[in-house]
């Protein structure tokens, strides 16, 4: 996924108390970009008032500035810079701080801690190439299905294809047909809309989509995981809608919302639920399940808007 | 009562207050719910009250001149440390004696007490048995002192847990990174090994983590309306151990149970827990019959039913049963029969907790080999939906 571009100009620097982490993180990362390392956020101003850095991934929890106040100033001052942060506790705990500094990212640290995820989220904020299931499975990843859903007809026709081809390939197709569902839902019914904003089609009408309206699915595996993703090429979500929609129902006020439901569900039932989002332009989902619970810790929260 | 009067009209009087005074106690004595037996020397019952004959389902005629212990405990020999006699013997009162009734489909205890009744001479002739069914009483108190146990040790893991999840995964991500370029952190066959066993390590301690986790804090969670028989079926057939196949599965669902508001992702990992337990158990027996060369069918039965206000469910096994001397401690935290390392004695007490998120209740019944783990779950009396045809 990153191979032939020259990485090691891009300059990435991490912020974390934990020595280990620090190291850890250094070590992997070094292979391929220059990296930088701070133990508090003070040392880190200090870094980043020196030199300039594409990305700083930060803890939450430090001694001094927490993580989601030095991100959020260094969105301020340094609005190039992309940002991340990174936890051991729960991630949902954080979404709200997130929303509130415009954090799209927050890396769980899962036990082992899951580099190839790393590998992915990182050079998909350095590059801006997100897009794709295969920025998220290994270069060894195989394609099973991929098809272009033009009415809503076909959306049941190509989630019974999926979820069929999942179970055939690896037993089970993990709450897929209930998830893939409310995906293909939004993207057909709340992602068309009028001049005046408001909805083209109601909800579970029979649709007949126009062509720059098809959705795309595709899905596949690598040795450790499936894929679906699936487009829409409207790109009318932002960053700021799904993480209110989290939000609201992680914390239960959203629990009677119609909508936001589908994002949220899709989150709780698979392993990893990835956004990208192009405005004006696409959107698209990506939901990944391992095949072993090999990664333990919390769910991340990854959104890329372009 | 005074009738030392000869006359025959005053004999009456005194007869027909004597039969009024009788007929008072009588009702006094049907009136009382705890259930009241009167026995002679031999164990034969000479008089019941209505509440002991309810409880045994039969006439009160039907009763007497039988043995008690056949009326009540179905069992044709006398008790074990039999209060009645004790008292008949030392002539003193026997208080608080706990009795178990056996029945396949209940389990139930009975704090009994027993009096001497004399007669006019002063004669031990009958012992009076009053017998109070606390089952109810005794797993309330039981949930009580467990709740109490738990939430304390909850508050004071919370935190541990957490702050230990930051170092394990630096511990493990820079095994991980040693693993990968070993060549780069000059390490050799030896250590390449070594270092893979502080990655298991590492992974073990998570599992332990993320247990003291769930017990401490309420995770996130979904309640959702969930149909327990098929969760029941569901997850008792994703359940294989290794040479568990020969054990007979059998389930007894009842068909009307109502769709439950619950987390079925938490319920699933409580049945998970008592019904992988209930295997071992049985896997257990049957090494144990077979170094005796004596042969055994593990059976357990998973049951569901519609009570009043809960949905009811069950789980028996055959198996090794629980031993008594440690039945106040299965719900402890890090509490194991298991060989190290074989589980992390977290089971039990997650499952406890997750049930008390839910309002609701786990006991359990172990009598000889037989155990059984009852979980009862609200069921709303409003927007409760029925399943449709």
């Amino acid at each position: 996924m990153s191979s032939s571009v020259n990485l090691k100009k891009y300059r990435i620097l991490v912020v974390d108390d934990e020595k280990a982490i620090r190291l850890m993180l250094l070590d992997f990362l070094e292979e391929k970009y220059t990296v930088r390392t701070a133990d508090n956020g003070d040392d880190a101003w200090k870094l980043l008032e020196n030199d300039h850095f594409d990305l700083v991934i930060s803890d939450i929890n430090m001694p001094g500035i927490s993580g989601p106040k030095l991100l959020s100033e260094i969105r301020k001052k340094y609005p190039e810079t992309r940002v991340a942060l990174i936890t051991a506790y729960n991630v949902d705990d954080y979404v709200r701080v997130a929303k509130e500094n415009s954090i799209t990212n927050i890396i769980p640290k899962t036990v082992p801690f899951n580099f190839t995820e790393l590998d992915a989220l990182v050079y998909g904020l350095l590059s801006g190439d997100v897009f794709g299931l295969g920025k998220y499975l290994d270069d060894g990843m195989t394609v099973l299905d991929s098809t272009w859903i033009k009415s809503s007809y076909e959306a049941r026709d190509a989630r019974e294809r999926v979820v069929d081809v999942l179970e055939n390939k690896f037993g089970t197709s993990g709450d897929m047909k209930l998830i893939f569902d409310e995906i293909v839902t939004n993207a057909i019914y709340h992602a068309p809309t009028l001049s005046d904003g408001t909805e083209k089609y109601q909800e579970f009408s029979d649709v007949t989509l126009e062509p720059q309206e098809y959705i795309y699915v595709e899905c596949g595996y690598d040795n450790e995981k499936y894929a679906v993703s699936i487009t829409d090429y409207q790109g009318k979500l932002t960053k700021e809608t799904v993480l209110y929609k989290i939000d609201r129902q992680i914390t239960g006020e959203g629990l009677l919302d119609d909508s936001g439901r589908g994002i949220h569900m899709s989150r709780l039932f698979a392993d990893r639920m990835i956004i990208n989002i192009e405005p004006g332009k696409r959107t698209e989902v990506i939901l990944l399940n391992y095949f072993s619970h090999k990664y333990r810790g919390y769910k991340p929260l990854y959104i890329n808007e372009l | 009562m005074e009738c030392q009067n000869d006359d025959v009209s005053k004999q009456e009087h005194c007869s027909r207050k004597i039969q009024v005074s009788k007929r008072e106690l009588e009702t006094v004595f049907d009136a009382i719910d705890t259930m009241i037996c009167i026995v002679d020397i031999n164990l034969n019952i000479v008089r019941v009250n209505k509440g002991y004959a309810a409880f045994v389902g039969r006439e009160i005629k039907a009763l007497l001149g039988k043995k008690c212990h056949e009326i009540f405990f179905n069992c044709n020999s006398q008790c074990v440390d039999c209060p009645c006699l004790a008292t008949f013997k030392t002539g003193k009162a026997v208080v608080n004696k706990r009795f178990i009734k056996k029945n396949p489909e209940d389990i139930r205890y009975f704090e009994v007490k027993t009096f001497p009744v004399l007669d006019s001479s002063g004669i031990l002739v009958h012992v009076i048995e009053f017998i109070n069914d606390v089952t109810d009483e005794k797993r309330m108190i039981e949930q009580f002192i467990r709740s109490e146990k738990l939430a304390s040790i909850g508050v004071m893991t919370a935190g541990i847990a957490h702050e230990m999840n930051n170092p394990l995964s630096g511990i493990s991500g820079t095994a991980v990174n040693l693993l990968e370029k070993p060549e780069k952190y000059g390490l050799n066959d030896k250590g390449i090994s070594r270092v893979a066993t502080i990655l298991e390590s590492a992974a073990r301690a998570t599992v332990i983590m993320k247990d003291l986790l769930h017990l401490s804090k309420k995770n996130e969670s979904m309640h959702i309306l969930v149909d327990l028989n098929r969760l029941l079926i569901k997850t008792t057939n994703a359940i294989h151990l290794e040479g568990a196949g020969d054990i007979q599965k059998k389930f007894i669902l009842d068909e009307s149970l109502p769709f439950v508001h619950c987390d079925p992702s938490r319920i699933e990992q409580v049945i998970m827990n008592i019904v992988t337990n209930a295997i071992q158990s049985v896997m257990e027996k049957k090494l144990r019959m077979s170094a005796e060369g004596k042969k055994y069918i593990g059976r357990i039965v998973v049951g569901s039913q519609k009570q009043p206000t809960t949905a009811l469910i069950t789980i028996a096994d055959n198996g090794i049963g629980i031993n008594p001397d440690i039945r106040r401690k299965i719900f402890d935290p890090f509490f194991s029969t298991k060989p190290a390392g074989q589980g992390t004695g977290l089971g039990l007490s997650v499952s406890h907790r997750i049930i008390e998120e839910h309002q609701g209740r786990i006991y359990f019944d172990s009598i000889d080999e037989t155990t059984k783990f009852s979980i009862e779950l609200p069921l709303e009396s409003a927007g409760t939906i029925t399943k449709e045809e």
